[in-house]
């Protein structure tokens, strides 16, 4: 297994892979929207039309899970931009991985749990603030014994299991798809020379545009299960 | 898989990575706000209040277009009974006139018919005295001559009756 470069600051760990990737994606993302958004017009241009239909994808995500209109208006930029960072972040490993040593420098951020359990924390952590702003803090944690009191510890462990699997879900697509594309370029295509040289470039394109796929699947499940949780969080049962 | 592997192959659970993202994606939320999604939105709003606008313009449009015509129908319609009004007063009117004119002229016909009657009488009544004096006088000078040659009273009285008998026939 790789190793990563791990560096302590103010007491904290840091890890450098899931920090040059997810600054380099951050990036990526706020070029492209400024690309795309360049001229903003009445009568939409070609670029603007890419965003705006990408806008829409995030917003009607949004509008479909969250019935609240004052938090959906609040959710369409959240919505939007953890959509395209994460389908961006899911996508860096796929065409680029460094290594320098034994030390892997760039891949996917979200082929680590880290990474994924910090913006699972995000949505869980708004669904609390928008459930709090909607009901009150004691009206939310009474929301957690309704429909009858005896739920409230099954409401509880939900919580953290919609955490996990959040969070794991995404991350256990993308780590799988880096390892076995990390297995059909290490392992597989020098295994038997040229031959099997031959046989792992078609396989490895074949598992990319897959893991490209599944990237974009993922992105949208994150987000719509996101919306999912903080939707239920706003809407009394 | 022990929860040591888990965590990535340093062993660590490196919090600091989390608040590193939370702090890019805060920065990435602000930014994409400003420059893109904020805009973008905007422009979208707009563009909806601007198709509400238009739609309910083009409507009314079509109302105000559709009084417009009921309006020119009737107006249309209107004339055209005037027209028909004004075209039947006038042929009543040049009716009314016409036989006023006839029934003028004979009128005036009438009376110069009679008056002309009349005339033509009293031009014979005159004619006729005046014949009658004339030929008194012309008796009388005839009788100055008869009287020459010894004519009778008698004689002269037939005369002059057969005379005037004469002039009667």
């Amino acid at each position: 297994m790789e190793k990563s470069f791990v560096f302590k600051f103010l007491g904290l760990t840091f890890d450098l892979t899931g920090i040059i990737g997810s600054t380099l994606m951050a990036a990526v993302v706020l070029f492209v929207c400024i690309w795309l958004s360049r001229k903003v017009e009445m009568k939409p241009n070609k670029k603007q039309n890419v965003l705006e239909y990408l806008l829409d994808f995030t917003d009607n995500i949004v509008k479909d899970n969250v019935g609240d209109q004052d938090a959906q208006k609040h959710l369409s930029l959240y919505a939007f931009v953890l959509f395209l960072f994460i389908w961006f972040m899911n996508m860096l490993g796929l065409f680029m991985e460094v290594k320098a040593g034994d030390y892997m420098f760039v891949k996917s951020p979200t082929a680590d749990p880290v990474t994924t359990m910090s913006f699972a924390m995000m949505t869980l952590l708004l669904s609390f603030t928008f459930g709090m702003q909607k009901f009150g803090v004691g009206g939310y944690w009474r929301n957690y014994a309704s429909p009858v009191s005896f739920l409230f510890p099954i409401n509880m462990i939900e919580e953290i299991t919609n955490f996990l699997t959040l969070s794991l879900r995404l991350y256990g697509n993308i780590y799988a798809g880096e390892v076995l594309l990390t297995l059909i370029g290490n392992s597989l295509a020098p295994s038997f020379g040229i031959s099997t040289l031959i046989l792992a470039a078609p396989l490895a394109m074949i598992w990319q545009g897959f893991s490209v796929f599944i990237g974009s699947i993922q992105a949208y499940v994150f987000v719509t299960l996101s919306m999912v949780y903080i939707g239920k969080k706003v809407t009394k049962e | 898989m022990t929860f040591q592997t888990l965590f990535a192959a340093s062993g660590h659970i490196y919090l600091g990575n989390t608040l590193w993202y939370l702090i890019v994606f805060a920065i990435l939320l602000a930014l994409v706000k400003h420059y893109a999604w904020g805009p973008v939105s905007d422009m979208m709003e707009k563009r909806r209040q601007k198709v509400i606008n238009d739609l309910d313009s083009a409507a009314s449009d079509r109302k105000k277009a559709e009084i417009l015509a009921n309006e020119r129908e009737a107006a249309l319609k209107n004339s055209r009974q005037e027209a028909t009004q004004i075209l039947s007063d006038a042929k009543a009117n040049a009716e009314k006139t016409s036989s006023k004119i006839v029934a003028d002229a004979n009128n005036d016909a009438a009376s110069i018919h009679d008056k002309a009657k009349a005339d033509a009488a009293q031009a014979k009544v005159d004619a006729l005295n005046e014949a009658r004096g004339q030929v008194a006088d012309i008796s009388v000078a005839i009788a100055e001559k008869v009287i020459a040659k010894n004519l009778s009273a008698a004689d002269q009285k037939d005369l002059v009756d057969q005379f005037i008998k004469g002039l009667n026939e």
